[in-house]
């Protein structure tokens, strides 16, 4: 009797351990697990404004967290002069079939939740989805918008219209005419689902008075609906495939028997693990796509992706990994490494502080701040030319982007002079930096190095991983950070989110630093309305001098997405602002 | 009242403890002390790790005041190799600071989180073993249980989690190490318990009157020391790599400079910079083979069987 009680107890006891053990697991997993990426870097914009979609953001997020560690390190010191004269020779196309054939492998680490870019931000998405997927317009290496699957298109003197005129002979890759239907479908599906809501929020419908012309009626003029309707931004999805009624952004086919508009078409999809994609004769451009095959082949592995590079069994790749990875393939003369494609993105690093902190509210606080740190050093020393400074929120690569802003140089005497007029002594000031390892190691820990020489006293504190972090930051629970946010294209995307007094809605990537000025609310809305890019561009000066007098922000640079490739890689996708995220059909292999 | 007082006099009049036992072991030589140092002092390898430590206590200790650079500050050039500059003897890090200052000023975060750890380790350990062998019974079993599911859960992973539940910092570090760390003294601390509690002088003390605390504490605690110095030794040196590990894998505390974290924050630039990570990893590696010599030593001088020879 006894024994039995006794040997019942250990059994419970033994149940007991066994679920505490699964508990621990599951956090150490948990913990330990932020490099599955499975979304691609570009997540870290999600955030747009709506707060609605926190947890899809907090998803991207996760993600991102890697993505930001990458890309920061993924940059390197490209001689840039030595790329353009590359680019330049490889310019000739393919020959209209002369050339044709050959298999492009790029590898990556990006891993696609699926590839239907309709309800699904990221490079990992992007990158292939624009290969199956057109879109109306294509982008040049000078945001200059390009014909594709509309050869023409006017905005209305009103700015309250888009008229897009489709080529009448593209069709899906089941054989079915691409018509404007189509289009005004993926405009609603993009509207309803993608995590950018600024990019089709104007849009009140779409008429379609014929197969090939597109209206897109807009409640206000929207300039920034151009750069949307970029190949990464608005595939053009099949209507007849889609219109089922089952959920978008679960829908089967966004992965599965997969039916694009593009100049690829999918043959063989194992998630993370490979992606191919051959050519389709009946693509609308004639003459193209010149490569038989793409082969995107997906590891976790940045390291296995720099020795394919080497010994030529990779031809492309964009996720290189650490810094030192970058580096290295520089040094190698049968690798070519650029800086240039992906412009419009424009990832910027930068130190956020939250304005409603007492000593932060100070405007003089920040400027010293700013006058504290040297950005041109941290870029040209410290990350080895591998990341480019920046004194603004706009790319420097972009049209609006204006170099005329105080700089703020570095002078500590200034830092301390400013300090002193806002009451503090040296020493006297203690703050603290929040961010995630390893991604902002560097950039945190250089901060604090320069604040303490102007007699700041600076606490770095770690978040665990990246909600932790994000939540912090979010709600305003923080004093500085370090963070890196992309520009997406045009402004009104990705960079009017981080400054608009309303936009303070909790969620990450969205106004954290509560900084709210009625003069910048009142230009950005009137230059995300303006049509003409002169006036629009005057608007955006003045909100850049606005706000770098302000200093909610210190801007310290941009780490680049360098691209490595095959020197037998013919017109390499370094030659627009979308860099792989666009399609490509002119793309072949000189072998 | 009366009774306890009467209790309590007995036991501190006639209390049967050898003062040979506490400080030597049950070996029975007439100067127990001196024959435990001579027999150390044979093992030359653990006398080289006594000079070892009190170099590297030395270094951390006094390091800082006759070395004044800063571990944090960016003091040149960075990933400058050794020997290069004036100003930082072993080259700078990936952000120009000097590592000779970091190795120095590492030290001192290494050692303190270590020492702290093991106390905590000692203190756990110690009690939940003592009271697991003294009593027996359902406590010990309840006690032995709550150990080995400790035991078994894997140490790096679970203080990792500890860590990372907390901010990290010298704190948290030590008391995640300190909270992995204790099975094996427990279990070592109840197995002395076990062994000793029947024995002669202890049911003496018991016949006498004295409280279960007391017998605890003077009686039987003593005599089973020195496996727990032994075992103290080790851990110091298992702290330090605990330490170390958590710090790599970047759950350091970023406001103080330690051996672990240099490693961590360094180990990109391996290739490019071997200083940046090889000097601190010289010095963990240095500080726990001491550790472990001594603690060979200390077992060889408390081993009953090697007295006399």
């Amino acid at each position: 009797m006894r024994t039995a009680t006794t040997r019942g107890r250990q059994r419970s006891f033994g149940r007991l351990l066994v679920a505490l053990l699964a508990v621990f697991a599951l956090v150490a997993a948990a913990c330990s697990s932020d490099d599955d990426s499975d979304e691609a870097a570009p997540a870290s914009t999600a955030a747009a404004d709506s707060g609605s979609d926190a947890g899809d953001d907090m998803d991207d997020g996760d993600m991102a967290d890697d993505d930001m560690a990458d890309d920061d390190m993924a940059d390197d010191s490209g001689d840039m002069d030595d790329d353009m004269a590359d680019d330049d020779m490889a310019a000739a196309a393919c020959n209209h079939g002369q050339n044709v054939g050959g298999t492009l492998i790029i590898g990556s680490t990006q891993v696609p939740r699926h590839l239907n870019g309709t309800v699904q931000s990221g490079y990992a998405t992007a990158v292939p989805g624009t290969q199956l997927n057109a879109s109306p317009l294509l982008y040049d290496a000078e945001y200059n918008p390009m014909p594709y699957l509309a050869h023409d298109w006017d905005v209305a003197d009103d700015g309250l219209s888009v008229t897009l005129h489709l080529v009448e002979d593209a069709v899906f890759h089941d054989g079915m005419p691409i018509t404007s239907a189509d289009v005004a479908f993926s405009i609603q599906t993009v509207q309803a689902h993608h995590p950018f809501k600024t990019m089709y929020a104007p849009v009140t419908n779409v008429d379609t008075p014929d197969d090939h012309t597109a209206v897109i009626n807009l409640s206000q003029p929207h300039p920034a609906i151009l750069l949307a309707m970029s190949p990464g931004l608005l595939p053009i999805i099949p209507k007849h495939i889609f219109d089922d009624g089952q959920e978008m952004p679960t829908h089967p086919r966004n992965s599965e028997d997969f039916v694009g508009s593009g100049p690829f078409r999918l043959t063989e999809y194992e998630p993370g693990t490979i992606i191919r994609m051959e050519r389709f004769e009946d693509f609308f451009i004639e003459g193209t796509p010149c490569l038989d095959e793409i082969v995107m082949e997906i590891t976790p592995e940045s390291t296995a992706i720099v020795l394919g590079l080497e010994n030529g069994t990779t031809h492309l790749s964009s996720t290189l990994g650490p810094s030192a990875n970058v580096l290295r393939l520089m040094d190698n003369p049968d690798v070519e490494v650029s800086a240039k494609g992906h412009e419009a993105i424009g990832q910027i690093n930068w130190l956020e502080m939250n304005v409603n902190d007492p000593a932060l509210s100070d405007k003089r606080v920040r400027q010293a701040i700013a006058y504290a740190i040297d950005r041109d050093f941290l870029s040209e020393v410290i990350d080895q030319g591998i990341t480019f400074p920046v004194p603004t929120g706009i790319a420097a690569a972009s049209p609006f982007h204006n170099p005329n802003v105080n700089h703020y140089d570095k002078d500590i005497d200034r830092a301390k002079a400013l300090l002193a007029e806002a009451g503090y002594g040296p020493g006297e000031l203690q703050l603290s930096i929040d961010y995630i390892p390893p991604a902002f190691v560097v950039q945190a820990e250089y901060v604090q190095q320069q604040l303490e020489e102007a007699g700041i006293e600076v606490e770095l504190s770690v978040s665990p991983d990246f909600p932790t972090w994000a939540q912090r930051v979010a709600t305003g629970e923080y004093q500085m950070t370090i963070n890196q946010v992309w520009n997406w294209g045009d402004p009104v995307i990705g960079v009017h989110r981080t400054y608009l007094c309303d936009n303070r809605v909790g969620v990450i990537w969205t106004n954290n630093t509560g900084y709210c000025n009625p003069d910048v609310d009142a230009l950005l809305n009137a230059a995300g309305q303006e049509f003409d890019i002169t006036e629009r561009a005057r608007l955006y000066a003045e909100f850049q001098e606005i706000v770098a007098e302000d200093m909610p922000i210190f801007f310290l640079n941009t780490p680049s997405f360098w691209q490595a490739y095959n020197p037998a890689v013919m017109n390499p996708p370094t030659n627009n602002i979308w860099g792989q995220m666009s399609p490509m059909h002119e793309v072949w292999l000189d072998e | 009242m009366s009774d306890a007082m009467g209790r309590g006099e007995v036991a501190a009049a006639d209390l049967p403890v050898a003062p040979g036992l506490v400080a030597g072991g049950e070996g029975g030589s007439g100067r127990p002390g001196r024959e435990t140092l001579r027999l150390f002092v044979r093992n030359k390898a653990a006398v080289a790790g006594v000079v070892m430590l009190i170099g590297i206590a030395f270094m951390t200790v006094a390091g800082p005041r006759i070395y004044d650079n800063d571990p944090k500050d960016i003091v040149a050039i960075p990933l400058t190799g050794p020997g290069e500059l004036a100003e930082a003897r072993l080259g700078t890090d990936y952000l120009g600071r000097d590592v000779l200052a970091g190795v120095i000023g590492g030290g001192t975060t290494s050692m303190t989180v270590a020492a702290m750890a093991a106390a905590m380790v000692l203190v756990i350990g110690i009690s939940i073993g003592a009271l697991a062998g003294y009593y027996g019974g359902w406590l010990d079993s309840a006690l032995m249980r709550f150990t080995e599911f400790f035991q078994v859960l894997p140490a790096l992973l679970f203080a990792m989690v500890l860590v990372a539940l907390f901010e990290p910092s010298m704190w948290t570090i030590s008391f995640a190490i300190g909270v992995v760390a204790w099975p094996g003294i427990a279990r070592i601390t109840r197995a002395e318990f076990l062994r000793l509690k029947n024995l002669e002088f202890v049911r003496a003390a018991r016949a006498v009157g004295a409280t279960d605390w007391r017998i605890i504490r003077k009686v039987v605690f003593p005599n089973a020391l020195p496996p727990l110095i032994v075992s103290a030794t080790l851990i110091m040196g298992t702290a330090i790599l605990f330490e170390a590990g958590l710090a790599f894998l970047g759950l350091g505390d970023p406001n103080t400079t330690s051996w672990g974290l240099m490693i961590g924050l360094n180990r990109g630039n391996f290739l490019t910079a071997w200083w940046s990570v090889t000097f601190p990893g010289l010095a963990i590696f240095f500080t726990v083979l001491s550790f472990s010599l001594i603690g060979d030593g200390l077992q060889d001088a408390y081993n009953p069987k090697l007295r006399g020879r």
